[in-house]
């Protein structure tokens, strides 16, 4: 029974890290506390609900269409909100209300059109496997899959590729960046894409598991955001360290408690490192501005 | 006229929670993202007060900004600790902690259920507040003392240190300004005008439940404060009256509840994002947040 809480908790915390990732990636480049992820979020599961179920289209494909319809809004929110709003030496906490807003005006939409209650994408009873005494779900085989590849293939491409240096290089210094002659604007975009990859990969995986409602982006953002933060911001490898820490613990928290006092247990472990180990579990210390 | 009444409740608690969230936000540069949950405590605080003991109003208002202040202490000591973005992240921590607790201490705040049933404040200990009317006035004048508090705040040598934080925390602190003890105070003192709308609103509705201090409300708080302007009082007093008063306009259109209710929620993000981009300081405000 134990075992399977650790494990069921492993595959939450593979998804925090994929979502953590989304955040980071924009986080870490843009510095922008980017709040309408919950809105992307929300958006990708819609889209994925509305393409599969709606439309009646194949799962796999429903979910790559979604995919890139996220990373379209993603590239939106850049292009749309967070540029102008650069381009008049908004500061960061401006556009962080700004971000507010835009997650408010997604949610809001979406219920709107969609209705507040909450949807279910598969509605079969899905075969387990077993090994030993685990037993592991279709849908948590699937999300153990899709995070495992998309993990890999990101840590991969930022530490051996071209494009990962140049986002790395981002991360660290921006103004050098653009001086040495390349396009932060076009970086930007491409980081964002990215980024909207990363949240609809998340989405798409989760809400096939437990179906979806307007309002549970920001929780999960939060979760992620605290991934973030225990791992250490300001490195992307790090979020899967803290998305594993914070799934296994709220897995336990299940376990030894109750399910309602998650949250509690999230932010007392996210208190606990900020005012004890502010870096993270393998950050570095930054420079507060 | 009861409606009308009943609007003008409701935004006389939204001024002292707008104005509230102004202290620390506007005039600290410190955002916090937990300005609903000092109402929540201080409309279960009050609550127990005037179900046990029924306070009368001079001693139930000095209960509650006590005690609400002191849990602004564990904000404060966060907003030492931790800057920007992280201290943001950490006073939604507070927030949803608080939530949590409501929520889920079923023996002590009843969790889902609410507490029903909660008796009007008595002024001067026998003349019980009941019906529209009453809480009408009582929640003017203390909207009325929050905005008188906040304009004088404003210049007082104390509102001046905390502007002066705002500008160059270092430079007031090389005048010999205490900054953290500044800091505390602005935080106490939000805290506590937040209490106190929140023991006004569980007396009027004399029913309260976790769901009325959400994140979201918090949220809520903060988007009015911003599309009416951060930094002195007649901002985010017109954002009070923007939040409050659209849905009732809204409600003239005749669209259904469910779809109004998200409508509304699109008008104020827009709003926000619009505000943001081309007056950053709010429609009506004096600071653009650093």
């Amino acid at each position: 029974m134990f075992a399977q809480f650790i494990v069921n908790g492993l595959i939450t915390g593979l998804l925090y890290s994929l979502l953590a990732i989304g955040f980071a990636l924009v986080y870490n480049t843009t510095r922008i506390f980017h709040i309408a992820a919950a809105g992307i979020y929300v958006f990708a599961a819609y889209a994925f609900w509305w393409l599969a179920v709606k439309c009646g289209i194949p799962l796999l494909l429903a979910a790559i269409l979604a995919i890139a319809l996220t990373m379209g809004l993603s590239l939106f929110s850049e292009v749309g909100v967070y540029r102008p709003l650069r381009g008049k030496k908004s500061s960061l906490s401006v556009t962080m209300i700004a971000s507010i807003g835009l997650m408010t005006v997604i949610v809001n939409l979406i219920a709107m059109v969609f209705g507040n209650e909450t949807k279910v994408v598969e509605t079969a009873i899905l075969k387990t496997y077993s090994l030993g005494n685990l037993i592991i779900t279709t849908p948590q085989l699937y999300q153990i899959i899709v995070s495992v590849v998309a993990i890999t293939a990101f840590l991969i491409l930022l530490g051996r590729t071209r494009l990962g240096l140049r986002v790395r290089a981002l991360s660290a210094d921006e103004s050098l960046f653009e001086s040495l002659g390349y396009d932060k604007q076009r970086a930007f975009s491409l980081v964002f894409l990215a980024s909207g990859l990363f949240i609809g990969l998340a989405s798409c995986a989760l809400v096939y598991d437990v179906g979806l409602d307007p309002n549970m982006g920001m929780t999960v953002l939060i979760n992620a955001m605290v991934a973030m933060i225990i791992g250490g911001a300001g490195r992307f490898g790090t979020c899967v360290a803290g998305g594993l820490l914070l799934g296994v613990l709220q897995s336990l928290t299940v376990y030894c408690f109750a399910s309602n006092w998650q949250n509690a247990i999230t932010f007392a472990l996210l208190l606990g490192f900020l005012f004890l180990r502010p870096q993270g579990i393998a950050g570095y210390k930054q420079r507060v501005v | 006229m009861e409606y009308v009444f009943h609007i003008a409740i409701m935004l006389n608690i939204y001024i002292m929670l707008v104005l509230s969230a102004n202290l620390t936000t506007g005039m600290a540069n410190l955002l916090t993202m937990c300005q609903a949950a000092f109402y929540g405590i201080g409309a279960y605080i009050g609550t127990f007060f005037l179900m046990q003991f029924h306070c009368p109003l001079v001693v139930i208002i000095a209960v509650v900004s006590l005690v609400t202040g002191l849990f602004s202490f564990v904000v404060s000591y966060a907003s030492v600790k931790l800057k920007g973005d992280y201290f943001v992240l950490a006073s939604m921590g507070f927030q949803l902690i608080v939530y949590t607790i409501l929520y889920n201490w079923i023996p002590v705040t009843r969790g889902p259920y609410g507490i029903p049933g909660i008796p009007g404040i008595r002024l001067f200990g026998i003349w019980e507040l009941s019906g529209v009317y009453a809480y009408f006035a009582l929640s003017l004048v203390l909207a009325v003392v929050a905005i008188l508090l906040f304009n004088n705040l404003h210049d007082s040598p104390y509102g001046r240190t905390l502007r002066a934080i705002k500008a160059d925390e270092l430079m007031v602190q090389s005048m010999g300004r205490n900054t953290l003890a500044a800091k505390a105070w602005a935080f106490f003192i939000s805290a506590a005008v937040a209490g106190v709308a929140g023991v006004v609103y569980a007396a009027y509705v004399s029913y309260i439940d976790p769901t009325s201090f959400t994140l979201n409300e918090s949220i809520f708080i903060i988007s009015a404060l911003f599309i009416g302007g951060i930094g002195n009082v007649k901002g985010p007093v017109f954002g009070a009256l923007f939040v409050v008063l659209l849905p009732e306009l809204l409600r003239f259109v005749g669209l259904p509840d469910a779809v109004a209710a998200n409508l509304r929620q699109v008008i104020y993000g827009l709003s926000l994002i619009l505000v943001v981009y081309f007056r950053p300081q709010g429609l009506f405000g004096k600071m653009v947040l650093k």
